[in-house]
């Protein structure tokens, strides 16, 4: 999920000169650090009008050459990174950018000298790049299609499957009607197969088939999660397919909707011939660079067997990219506009619904305590001062804090943490995830401990976060205690020392008022009150 | 950025389709000489166009015939698309440059100077002069010359001195020494520092005597005891070892002379001498300085005439040149003052030199001063530092605008002073790249980044000459002004893939060389070839400098055989034959030599009745789409097209400067037809561009502002 970090370049103002006048929109600037390019992208947004391109420049750096197979990012590697951000900063200093988002991917996130590599390119051009997982790179990535593909049938009736197959892995969506119910990221990467395959002498023949094997096996896990087969859209991304695309359509086929649309046969036929060929035959008969050439076969194969579990007759390319939804991002944001954050709220719990299915959640009691639960979270903010990515969180903490019960019913709530440890849902990062998985620990009894490893390696400011959240799951869990979902809404009022807690619904609510009292531990030691809880009148 | 390599055939195919690029040059030079010998042209343009020859020929020898002696030497004999091997071709060229000096020199002695002296400018011999003239020129040798002179005596046992490439110097035959049978050989050079026509008397009189006769007076103070058999002014001519730049005649042999002074061991390829030397001293000349009776040139006259281009200049000939045609202005100076007002509305085409280049420099001028400019960014190719466009990059360094300057240093005029104006660019903080490595910087692009209320926009400036206010008065150029989005954002791509901050981009309007320029021309080709395959008409005409590509001529010759026309105007080489059954009937090729250098390249394909336009900085050589970081780009107005097609049109129309390839290589003149006035494009363009100019003046008076219907206002 999107944090909101305040990313700013410091400028200098040139001496002696008066600085210019204030200006409506200063053009904003992204960049992304991929496994084979750096790349930039500077925009602007004038009031009123559609984001217009201004600049897009790109450096090749094999990033993900060195950190898929030696783990870490080699000098050379490292000098010309450092070289390609320095001229991008130029370029952003040409519009006078001050707002931007840098993010770095896989070939960055999964080097062990990540951190002297950013902290390098923070002191050599002053811009601070962030390292994003994989389900941050699926929600801006999808941001983009939706752009693009702004009212196509495969984002508004039935199931699409969007794919992108990137250097250190790909990311796959299964989409129903729009909204992605499963996210994953997969050992597919084309530069990480590629590598894999380097030192494994063997004719071209042998090689390919070693490379089918390996995607087959893992289109295989990714059928268990997902329901491949009922996916009647296909729509893919990356530098390779919009290869193929060209390729197939020719040249000049650059649809003006900002999309592609390749037919499955042409698309098998082509994938299947090119995959006959070596890099070297590749590079010469398409004019490709090196680096280009390498990932061209491990792509399309890929895309190749995903394509043949699903029933989509056709493949459709946006001109989308990550880039694009970085920018999408960045100027929504700045507008705060509230459309797109209900939108993404839309995508997660779709994704959390999906999940909760998946380990047979209790739809009904979860959904109760997830309404109950923001309910309290809106009655009490100004004793906790959370925001709404929080707000985010501990709906789908309330959600699934019984997911564990799929694994066994005692402990569940230990079990429920490791889930949701290593699950994912659409546009939410690791450490929302790592934050989800905290407060659904805490549902039942136990509270935080200095014991509790999970809680004590999130930082201070997290645990605060974690111990108000965790709070409120708790008194809206304790309220439909016998999951029969008796308590419709809840009201608070503050009074000196104590919090006043007033539920409405129908029935005896005996039940609710013990539980809901032997769970305001947390609470009291949290927000400093003492509950008192008060039935309201009856309105059944 | 690295050029794409480029498979090379070893055995030329069809070579009788080609004509040999040396002898095409020749050809053309001889174009050239034709305008000094026409007796018709005013007599001091005729001696710019003798003089242009000459200096070509020096360039021709020190860079063509020195590469293709230097393969020679190497054992090459591959011949080239024409089927000529290094011999064959340095025979044909011997040959023809004979022909031609032979021709350059009588007529200078012969017409021009005996003309010039009826007009009172008097090359005069030492013999006509009387004691007291003589007794100046004595006194100005004692005083200029002498401490400048260095002569060398030459024995056996010591090497032939390096003698500068292209400097004059006399040859000696001494009598031989004591104990000596054989006369001795001795040189002293001509010192190329100091002026070398020399007035005998001051004053205003145009009496000229030639440094090299004040010396050869004096030469027995400076041998003394010793017996000047024999005194002869000769000239070498050295390879070079560099590439020929294809920006024009005069201006290449000042280039030169930089490049010179660090390139002097090149191997002698030409020896020119007094016609009046005696074969013993010719004989030890040849041998010491190591060429073959092919590589010697009598000249009758004065030697190196390039001095006598201090004559051009004389004030007194103003009746003896031709009249000036002024460039016009284009743009009022209320919009020159507002243009990129003017920017936002329509994109302007300049036609030099017939317009004025005064917008391109007032783009420049106004983005410096104007607050809202972000950045402004250029390729610098032959400029100098006090051109305008320079100053107004400067100032807007100083106040803080993002500036960035692309200086091609191959090319300079004037190294020192060059980096001079470049090193103080970059302290007043631009951003200056001296070239890129391995490739030229052959375009010719400027792009200013402004902020405006709807957002950012682009001004881009592109040429198909340089940012040099000098040669835009001589240089026939088109220049493009426009505030299109997509050729902006390839203007933005493109000075960051030379600045090494992307990758070279994929464009939307402009192609880029070498990265994609042949293709897209060989697609533009193909593409007429394929309509005219599939029954539309079809038509190709482009006017450049140079056709030389061999993938682009096959390309055309396919074109041809499908059914498109094909119309070129070539000022220069041309390697494509036209009129050959079977492969280029349909090509005609015609060349225009007039008083301005034609240099505007110009690219048209009918597209099926959607025709495209272009224009580019692009010839069809190879260098150009392989070792040369060029542009092309669209002219997409209306207005903008109108104007270009209407000066493509009057180009093919000539009838009075145009020659016409035959398919044997020759050049024929072509004359009005019975019936038909003579037509001379350069003149016609003038007159045009000043019709054009008198009515934008007339309209200006009186502004006339069309209302629109009344709104009700809320």
């Amino acid at each position: 999920m999107a944090r909101p970090k305040k990313r700013t370049l410091s400028r200098k103002p040139a001496a002696d000169v008066a600085p210019p006048p204030p200006e409506p929109v200063r053009p904003v600037a992204v960049v992304d650090m991929g496994a084979s390019a750096i790349r930039l992208v500077v925009a602007e947004a004038p009031p009123g009008e559609p984001m217009r391109t201004l600049e897009e420049a790109s450096r090749g750096v094999l990033l993900g050459m060195d950190t898929f197979t030696r783990g870490r990012l080699e000098a050379p590697t490292v000098e010309a990174t450092l070289k390609a951000m320095e001229g991008f900063r130029r370029i952003m200093d040409t519009y006078g950018v001050v707002r931007y988002r840098a993010v770095a991917t896989s070939a960055v996130r999964e080097a062990q000298n990540r951190e002297t590599f950013l902290d390098r390119v923070r002191l050599r051009t002053g811009i601070d790049v962030e390292v994003i997982d994989g389900s941050e790179e699926n929600r801006l990535t999808y941001l983009a299609v939706r752009e693009k593909l702004k009212g196509h049938e495969a984002l508004t009736t039935g199931d699409a499957l969007l794919v992108e197959v990137g250097g250190g892995s790909a990311d796959i969506s299964f989409l129903r009607k729009g909204e992605p119910i499963h996210s994953g990221t997969y050992a597919l990467g084309s530069i990480r197969m590629r590598q894999n395959l380097a030192n494994w002498h063997g004719s071209h023949e042998q090689r390919t088939r070693l490379l089918r094997r390996h995607v087959q096996n893992v289109v295989g896990d990714i059928r268990r999660e997902m329901p491949l087969r009922e996916a009647k859209h296909f729509i893919a991304l990356g530098g390779d397919v919009r290869f193929a695309a060209q390729r197939i359509l020719g040249e000049q086929n650059v649809s003006e909707d900002g999309f592609r649309v390749v037919g499955r046969e042409p698309f098998l036929q082509f994938s299947e011939e090119l995959a006959a060929e070596d890099v070297e035959q590749l590079v010469e008969r398409y004019r490709l660079a090196q680096a280009e050439a390498e990932t061209l076969v491990p792509a399309l194969l890929t895309f190749r067997e995903l394509l043949s579990e699903t029933g989509a007759q056709s493949l459709t390319i946006p001109e989308a990219s990550l880039r694009l939804g970085l920018l999408l991002d960045l100027l929504r944001s700045s507008e705060e506009d509230g459309t797109s954050l209900l939108q993404f709220r839309r995508q997660v719990l779709a994704s959390a619904y999906a999940l909760g299915e998946r380990y047979r959640y209790d739809a009904a009691h979860a959904k109760n305590v997830a309404h109950l639960a923001t309910r309290l979270f809106d009655e009490l903010r100004a004793e906790h001062g959370l925001s709404e990515r929080e707000r985010l969180l501990l709906e789908v903490a309330a959600l699934l804090h019984d997911v564990g019960s799929y694994v066994n019913l005692r402990g569940h709530h230990k079990h429920s943490q490791y889930v949701l440890s290593v699950s994912e849902i659409f546009g939410l990062s690791r450490d929302d995830m790592a934050i989800i998985g905290n407060v659904a620990r805490y549902h039942r009894r136990a509270t935080p401990q200095k014991s509790h490893l999970l809680y004590m390696s999130l930082d201070s400011e997290t645990r605060v976060i974690v111990n108000k959240l965790s709070a409120l799951l708790r008194l809206a869990n304790a309220l439909d205690a016998d999951h029969l979902q008796k308590v419709k809404d809840v009201k608070t009022t503050a009074e000196e020392g104590t919090l006043v807690l007033e539920a409405e619904g129908g029935g005896d609510m005996t039940m609710e008022r013990l539980a809901a009292l032997s769970r305001t531990d947390l609470l009291t030691e949290v927000f400093g009150r003492r509950l008192v809880f008060r039935e309201a009148a009856t309105r059944s | 950025m690295k050029a794409p390599a480029r498979p090379r055939r070893k055995e030329p195919k069809q070579p009788e389709l080609f004509i040999n690029r040396e002898l095409s040059w020749l050809a053309f030079n001889h174009r050239v000489l034709e305008e000094a010998i026409d007796a018709t042209s005013p007599l001091v343009e005729r001696l710019k166009f003798a003089i242009i020859v000459a200096s070509n020929l020096d360039e021709f020898f020190m860079v063509r015939v020195a590469a293709i002696k230097h393969a020679r030497a190497e054992g090459d004999t591959t011949p080239d698309s024409a089927g000529l091997t290094p011999e064959r071709q340095l025979l044909l060229i011997s040959e023809r440059a004979h022909e031609m000096v032979l021709r350059l020199h009588e007529m200078l002695t012969g017409e021009i100077l005996p003309q010039l002296r009826e007009h009172g400018i008097r090359i005069v011999s030492f013999d006509e002069l009387d004691a007291p003239q003589k007794a100046t020129l004595s006194r100005h040798f004692r005083d200029e010359v002498l401490p400048a002179l260095t002569p060398l005596a030459i024995d056996a046992s010591r090497p032939f001195p390096m003698l500068s490439s292209l400097s004059l110097n006399l040859a000696l035959l001494l009598g031989p020494g004591e104990g000596e049978e054989q006369p001795r050989l001795a040189v002293v050079q001509v010192p190329g520092r100091l002026r070398r026509l020399v007035r005998p008397l001051g004053g205003d009189n145009n009496n000229y005597a030639l440094l090299e006769d004040v010396i050869r007076a004096e030469l027995p103070s400076l041998f003394p005891g010793q017996t000047i058999l024999e005194v002869a002014a000769f000239r070498i001519s050295r390879d070079a070892e560099m590439e020929l730049d294809d920006e024009g005649g005069r201006a290449f042999v000042e280039q030169l002379e930089e490049e010179l002074r660090k390139r002097r061991r090149g191997q002698v390829v030409r020896l020119e001498v007094d016609d009046r030397i005696s074969e013993q001293l010719l004989g030890l000349l040849s041998q010491r300085v190591g060429v073959g009776p092919d590589d010697v040139y009598r000249i009758k006259g004065p030697l190196d005439v390039r001095a006598l281009s201090a004559l051009i200049e004389l004030p007194t000939l103003e009746h003896l040149r031709d009249v000036p045609l002024k460039p016009l202005p284009t743009l009022s100076d209320a919009e020159l003052q507002d243009i990129f007002d003017v920017l936002d509305q329509r994109d302007v085409l300049l036609h030099h030199p017939y317009e004025s280049f005064d917008p391109v420099t007032a783009l420049v001028a106004r983005a410096a001063e104007d607050p809202d400019t972000l950045a402004i960014k250029q390729t610098l190719y032959r400029t100098s530092g006090d051109s305008p466009v320079v100053q107004a990059l400067a100032r807007a360094a100083d106040a803080g605008k993002q500036v960035t300057v692309l200086v091609e240093l191959m090319a300079r005029f004037d190294e020192q002073s060059n980096i001079r104006w470049a090193r103080s660019l970059e302290e007043s903080g631009a951003h200056v790249i001296y070239g890129i490595r391995g490739l030229k910087t052959h375009s010719k692009i400027c792009l200013v980044v402004r902020r405006t209320r709807q957002g950012v926009r682009r001004y881009v400036h592109l040429g198909t000459g340089n940012y040099n206010e000098k040669t835009a008065r001589v240089y026939t150029d088109f220049g493009l002004m426009t505030s299109d989005r997509d050729i902006g954002e390839d203007a933005s791509a493109f000075f960051n893939a030379i600045t090494g901050y992307s990758d070279p981009p994929r464009m939307k309007k402009l192609a880029m060389a070498p990265t994609g320029l042949r293709e897209r021309f060989l697609a533009l080709i193909e593409r007429e070839r394929r309509r005219a395959e599939a029954g539309q008409a079809a038509e190709i005409r482009a006017k450049l400098n140079s056709l030389v590509d061999e993938e682009i001529i096959r390309a055309l010759y396919a074109a041809s055989s499908a059914g498109v026309k094909i119309q070129l105007n070539v000022r220069g080489i041309c390697c494509l034959r036209p009129g050959v059954k079977g492969s280029s009937e349909n090509i005609s090729v015609v060349s225009i030599v007039d008083r301005f250098l034609e240099h505007a390249r110009i690219y048209s394909f009918r597209n099926g009745g959607d025709q495209e336009l272009y224009l580019a900085s692009a010839d069809w050589m190879p260098r150009n789409l392989d070792k040369r970081i060029e542009l092309l780009f669209p002219v997409e107005s209306a207005e903008c097209r109108a104007k270009l097609l209407q000066a493509l049109d009057a180009m093919f129309q000539d009838n009075v400067k145009a020659r016409v390839l035959q398919a044997d290589g020759s050049y024929k003149r072509r004359r009005p037809a019975r019936g038909e006035d003579p037509f001379r494009a350069q003149l016609e363009l003038y007159r045009q561009a000043k019709a054009a100019s008198e009515r934008a003046r007339a309209g200006a008076g009186v502004t006339l502002e069309p209302l629109s219907a009344p709104v009700a206002k809320a």
